[in-house]
């Protein structure tokens, strides 16, 4: 708490000074002044992991390059973020850039917040220097609201002396890992590992094997997170609870974190973000990752990361800088120096820098899999929508519920939620 | 002694009470009444969060809601049957070890500070304690299984909704003895010796002395501790959010988790929370009326 306080002071005298900093420079420059343009910039890059100073920098050399353009860096914790966004779609104070969870896109939407993305002349251009996946999380009915900024997604983890001590073979199809999973569990190991229950944890499976969660244009969930794959899916998930080949703490409270676990050489497996790599650096244990390994419909994981979003709210010639600005941030150069503290890059020739790949050892397994990987559904009431299919696939993969009965209510609520929100 | 009363009763309430009364007043009205009316206002609304966000008068909707949501009346069983059986065990195990260090000479205090010393620390700090040793790899198991060897596989204290519930319940009597210690040792203190004397006169033992005489001299107590610990137990929110976060699927949740996790994890359902929070102020209120009717009728008998 303290460090945010400390942050938030930092971010507000920030805030002053710049604002005292560009009000004189207004005063001083008379002659640029006219042309001069100041766009503000929400984000939450990680301050701890050096990203601020890092953007700092960056900001410092497009406004070399563009001497029109003053950039005005604001940090907003997450919830700071999506609130201040909320209540100044009343009030008309937004930025006119801001990087945030892919998650806002469709909320901000909704409030009628964002500018049409995909109307500017060059968005395509723009856009086709970055991975398609990470970018279709700003798409809404073929609009792009947004553009992508930096993404994560999960790859398969697992402990190499574990699997090495069970003689198993590292898995390459889905039920290789089911089955992997079930002959490393012994009274010590626990063969899976997934913190929650929600599309996050259980999506990559269900896509994998060709199903999904809400129909193709998010009008029904009905017939999809309760189809006869996604059954099947949750179904094998309970069979390997059952027999303790897969824990984790929102199925049963009594059961050990991932992190610790994976400290303590209880788990051996599990599908999860870049910060796994770290943590398991740092725990010394020794493993390896490759790509969620395919099910039936290939390999397909689940999207994290950001976008930038742009805001109607904003002047003609602010909008102009604000794209200009994005379009900096989303090249290989800035995306390069953000990947060297830990923004996994959403530009393609970023992906294979070698300076990224030598901050982030994993990327190349990360590249491999983010070609694949699949966005949650972009739709308003999507956090509400989860929160649902996380109680019902726990309820379902413990045994208080049957699977398909468990499902078929998560169809119903989420059908409900649907209907509500047209 | 008598005109100075006199003189009280007649002197007229002066206008300064009243200023000097202002402060407190506001204050209270600002952050108690305000909130409490504020909150049953938002009850009947579908309430949003943000400046211009237009919230919709819905009637008794979110109430239905409520009512028709079975996560909430599990939470509500959940904490019906956690007051049910921390409370009366509280004041029982409290009763016990009071009337124990009444009847000690030496140490008293030394007692009584042990007793008390669970009361004062964190719940965070006890709740996080008691999770360490019910986990499936917990202190608990770790004696079981590879210690005294009398189970083969730990066992999941926390996974299922009464174990959980159950070692919820532990923590919390464990933590409310030394409070209900205190209040029945000054209770108990407060019985004149002479009851006493003159019942083990009539040769009435230990026993039927404290059924007799203790109990009866400390109705008041009892009543108070009852209905203070019945409105700690609906309030009760540390335990089960350190111990299970709810989980897993909802089953181990209490009213104030679940209402916690209505307002700020899902999209700030602040009507339904509101409407929630009203429903269980009136619970609380109707068990405590009851709690007085039948007391107070009782001490008539």
């Amino acid at each position: 708490m303290k460090k945010y306080k400390i942050i938030g002071v930092m971010a507000l005298l920030l805030m002053l000074a710049s604002l005292v900093i560009t009000s004189c420079s207004s005063d001083n420059k008379e002659v640029s002044s006219d042309e001069s343009v100041v766009i503000e910039f929400w984000h939450n890059y990680d301050a701890g992991a050096g990203q601020v100073e890092v953007l700092e920098k960056l900001i410092k050399e497009f406004e070399a390059e563009n001497k029109d353009i003053q950039v005005k860096p604001v940090y907003l914790e997450w919830e700071a973020l999506k609130n201040n966004v909320v209540s100044g779609a009343a009030t008309g104070s937004l930025p006119d850039v801001l990087r945030g969870d892919i998650a806002f896109v469709p909320q901000f939407q909704s409030l009628n917040v964002l500018e049409e993305m995909s109307a500017l002349s060059d968005y395509k251009d723009a856009a086709s220097g970055i991975l398609e996946a990470p970018n279709s999380t700003a798409k809404i009915d073929n609009i792009f609201y947004g553009i992508a900024a930096n993404t994560n997604t999960k790859i398969l983890f697992y402990n190499k002396t574990k699997l090495q001590g069970a003689n198993i073979k590292v898995p390459k199809t889905l039920d290789e890992l089911w089955e992997a999973a079930l002959n490393v569990s012994d009274s010590k190991t626990i063969g899976m590992v997934e913190p929650w229950t929600g599309i996050w944890n259980v999506g990559p499976y269900i896509w994998s094997e060709g199903g999904d969660v809400l129909s193709p244009d998010n009008s029904t969930a009905e017939g999809y997170i309760n189809g006869t794959v996604a059954v099947k899916v949750i179904q094998k998930l309970a069979d390997l609870y059952e027999v303790k080949a897969l824990a984790g703490p929102s199925m049963d409270p009594g059961a050990v974190g991932d992190t610790d676990g994976w400290a303590s050489g209880t788990y051996a497996l599990q599908l999860d973000g870049p910060w796994r790599e770290n943590l398991n650096i740092d725990a010394g244990v020794d493993y390896g990752a490759i790509p969620l390994p395919a099910g039936s419909n290939g390999s397909i994981s689940v999207l994290g990361g950001e976008d930038f979003m742009m805001f109607k709210s904003s002047s003609d010639a602010q909008k102009k800088a604000s794209w200009e600005f994005i379009k900096f941030m989303t090249g290989k150069h800035a995306q390069v120096e953000m990947a060297k503290v830990g923004q996994m890059p959403v530009n393609k020739e970023a992906l294979s820098d070698p300076e990224a790949i030598k901050a982030i050892p994993l990327l190349p397994v990360f590249s491999e899999a983010l070609k694949s990987a699949k966005s949650r559904p972009v739709t308003a009431r999507w956090s509400e929508m989860e929160n649902i299919i996380a109680t019902k696939v726990a309820e379902a993969i413990t045994g208080v519920k049957e699977v398909k009965k468990a499902l078929d209510e998560a169809a119903v609520e989420i059908d409900k939620l649907i209907s509500e929100s047209k | 002694m008598i005109s100075i009363v006199k003189k009280k009763s007649t002197r007229k309430t002066d206008w300064r009470v009243y200023i000097l009364l202002i402060p407190g007043l506001l204050f209270v009205a600002t952050f108690t009444f305000y909130p409490i009316v504020k909150m049953l206002v938002m009850s009947f609304f579908n309430w949003r969060i943000g400046y211009q966000q237009v919230s919709d008068f819905v009637g008794l909707a979110n109430y239905k809601d409520v009512l028709s949501d079975q996560i909430a009346r599990r939470a509500l069983m959940n904490t019906v049957a956690y007051a049910v059986v921390t409370v009366p065990l509280q004041m029982i195990f409290g009763l016990f070890v009071a009337v124990l260090i009444n009847g000690i000479k030496k140490f008293s205090i030394s007692f009584r500070l042990a007793y008390y010393l669970p009361v004062i620390t964190s719940w965070v700090v006890v709740a996080l304690l008691f999770r360490y040793i019910f986990n499936n790899q917990g202190l608990l198991n770790y004696f079981l299984t590879d210690v005294l060897k009398v189970v083969n596989e730990p066992i999941g204290w926390l996974s299922t909704r009464w174990s959980a519930i159950f070692v919820a319940m532990l923590l919390g009597i464990w933590k409310g003895i030394g409070w209900n210690m205190v209040i029945f040792l000054a209770a108990l203190q407060s019985v004149p010796k002479e009851y006493y004397e003159a019942a083990s006169l009539d040769g009435l033992n230990n026993r039927q002395q404290f059924f007799y005489i203790t109990l009866p001299s400390i109705r008041g107590t009892i009543l108070f501790a009852l209905v203070m610990l019945s409105i700690g137990a609906f309030n009760t929110y540390t335990p089960i959010a350190v111990l299970t976060g709810g989980n897993p699927a909802h089953q181990t949740e209490v009213v104030l988790t679940w209402m916690y996790f209505q307002t700020f994890n899902a999209m700030g359902k602040m009507g339904y929370s509101a409407a929630l929070s009203i429903i269980i102020a009136a619970v609380i209120m109707l068990v405590t009326v009851l709690m007085f009717i039948t007391l107070s009728r009782k001490k008539e008998d």
